[in-house]
């Protein structure tokens, strides 16, 4: 998910931008002390291979697929911190020549995927990765860096001012979840595949012996989810001054009304409605996505 | 894997191409802020700068309506989103978003496709980025079209062997398959990075990669800093007096 330009008040982007340039700044000089050569090809190339990695479909269900994403695959080989420049360096890149994601949104992206993702997603494996744990501590892994990834940027457009309705929430809160339970198992079985063909590949789980990075990783998961209610219990002032100029609040109702009916008829299932209505939503966005994806594989191969 | 188009267009000769790449990255943050504070008069404004943005393109010799196409790669993240806004009851904010996005993209590409990305990189690195950073970019960017060719090549040797990822069963072992291509790419690309560390290392490389060229600031690219970052700021105000 990485936001362009355009989507970020002022205060957002600019807070998280003047975040960004000492966490980057931090990281990039702990990664080059963490090895002793090679570091800048080594990391450019293995950029370049998450980049690759995307090409690589894995099976999700009958007609989907999905790709890695690679954060916490590069936190469990390299160490989080040459991961988070990687992983920066992959967000630059994509800003500048794929327009995917924005410049002045850079900082943002690098904070949500870079920085806490990566380190979120190093967490587990830096608690339990040297214990009976280690397989569900590399899955948790991934999945946690999806995650947290995603609920920061949400936050931060919720933060500033993109409305976005309760329903909706649900069902994008849903899609985060089965994205990170697919990108813990990518992660899981590439770094098994890994191991058998490359033993020295993945990092042997150290004991603790900086407290910094564990801190701020667990700050990072912490800051998700409690950003994340915040955001969105947030009043925000644009809603207020939609309320105040009749228009706007017209068109609100004409909207609304079926939505609401919608909501209405599953809130008397009582205590279901709400998880019924996020599987509902799921279930749509997964026939659509089924329907284009067949529609632009069979466009492919002709 | 085909050469992005925008490296072949960074590669003209116009004199947008010819200035500084520290001069336009001025002009794009300078545009940038202006267009992400921008809240009164916005319709006014956007047409303003969308005008100048396309002048621009047509001075750089850059093929208008392929930058137009490339910028609107944004939209389809961003149509999600207005229609949220829609649905919200705040179509203002949905139109806002759409012309935000959709010109700061075309003002980045504008910059990205005068300006070879070695360059590039190097004036955001006179900017105080680190330079570590800015090395691992550019070798990232360098080497991103060989490991992807490499990666396509596997996914159709994989074809050719029969498998396919649409089919309905036998979705674990395929999954496995998926997980161990990747880590066969991942272990090559490892290795690879070693060889080309040694090359380099041959050719006597100290830590950090050599500039073959000075960039010198001249007066005709202050000049020009100067008045591509005025001109988004009269803009706004001009707009701003016309539609209070």
């Amino acid at each position: 998910m990485h936001i362009p330009d355009g989507f970020l008040s002022t205060p957002v982007w600019a807070t998280l931008d003047a975040a960004a340039a000492p966490a980057v700044a931090y990281i990039a000089r702990r990664a080059q002390r963490g090895f002793e050569e090679a570091t800048v090809p080594l990391l450019g190339v293995l950029g370049a291979f998450v980049f690759a990695a995307q090409m690589i479909n894995f099976p999700v269900g009958p007609g989907t697929t999905g790709h890695l994403v690679g954060g916490a695959l590069l936190a469990v080989t390299l160490g989080p911190a040459a991961a988070g420049v990687v992983m920066t360096a992959i967000l630059a890149i994509q800003a500048l020549v794929f327009q995917d994601g924005g410049i002045l949104a850079l900082g943002a992206n690098a904070i949500n995927m870079a920085v806490l993702g990566v380190l979120a997603g190093y967490l587990p494996f830096r608690l339990w990765g040297g214990t009976g744990w280690r397989k569900f501590s590399i899955f948790a892994g991934g999945a946690l860096s999806v995650v947290v990834s995603a609920v920061l940027a949400l936050s931060e457009l919720m933060l500033s001012g993109v409305r976005i309705p309760g329903s909706l929430l649900g069902v994008s809160l849903a899609l985060f979840v089965v994205s990170a339970i697919l990108e813990g198992a990518i992660t899981l079985a590439v770094v098994e595949a890994l191991e058998r063909i490359q033993p020295k590949a993945v990092r042997q789980a150290l004991p603790s012996r900086s407290p910094v990075l564990a801190v701020v990783s667990l700050a990072a998961v912490l800051l998700a989810s409690v950003g994340f209610l915040f955001a969105s219990a947030a009043p925000d002032g644009i809603q207020k001054l939609g309320q105040q100029s009749g228009i706007s609040s017209q068109i609100r109702t004409l909207i609304h009304t079926p939505l609401a009916e919608y909501q209405a008829a599953f809130l008397q299932w009582g205590m279901l409605g709400k998880p019924a209505a996020a599987l509902a939503g799921v279930a749509l966005i997964y026939g659509a996505c089924l329907l284009l994806g067949r529609a632009a594989a069979r466009k492919r191969s002709i | 894997m085909h050469h992005v188009v925008v490296d072949q267009w960074s590669r003209g000769s116009s004199p947008v191409h010819r200035t500084d790449a520290r001069a336009k990255l001025v002009a794009l943050l300078v545009f940038l802020i202006a267009l992400a504070t921008a809240a009164r008069a916005l319709p006014l404004f956007a047409g303003a700068l969308f005008l100048m943005l396309v002048a621009g393109l047509a001075w750089a010799r850059i093929p208008v309506a392929g930058a137009l196409a490339r910028a609107a790669l944004v939209l389809p993240f961003t149509a999600v989103f207005a229609v949220i806004c829609w649905l919200a009851g705040d179509p203002a904010r949905g139109v806002s978003l759409v012309l935000k996005s959709y010109l700061s993209a075309l003002a980045v590409l504008l910059v990205v496709s005068t300006t070879p990305l070695p360059a590039l990189l190097r004036g955001f690195g006179m900017t105080g980025v680190p330079r570590f950073l800015l090395e691992v970019g550019q070798f990232l960017y360098r080497y991103l079209f060989v490991i992807s060719e490499e990666a396509q090549h596997m996914t159709k040797a994989a074809a050719a062997r029969g498998a396919s990822v649409r089919q309905w069963i036998g979705q674990g072992q395929r999954f496995r398959a998926a997980a161990g291509a990747l880590a066969v790419l991942f272990a090559r690309s490892y290795t690879r990075a070693e060889d080309v560390h040694q090359a380099m290392l041959a050719r006597g490389f100290d830590g950090h990669i050599p500039m073959l060229a000075v960039s010198r600031f001249r007066g005709s690219d202050a000049v020009f800093a100067i008045a591509a970052s005025l001109a988004p700021l009269a803009l706004r105000l001009a707009a701003e007096r016309l539609m209070p």
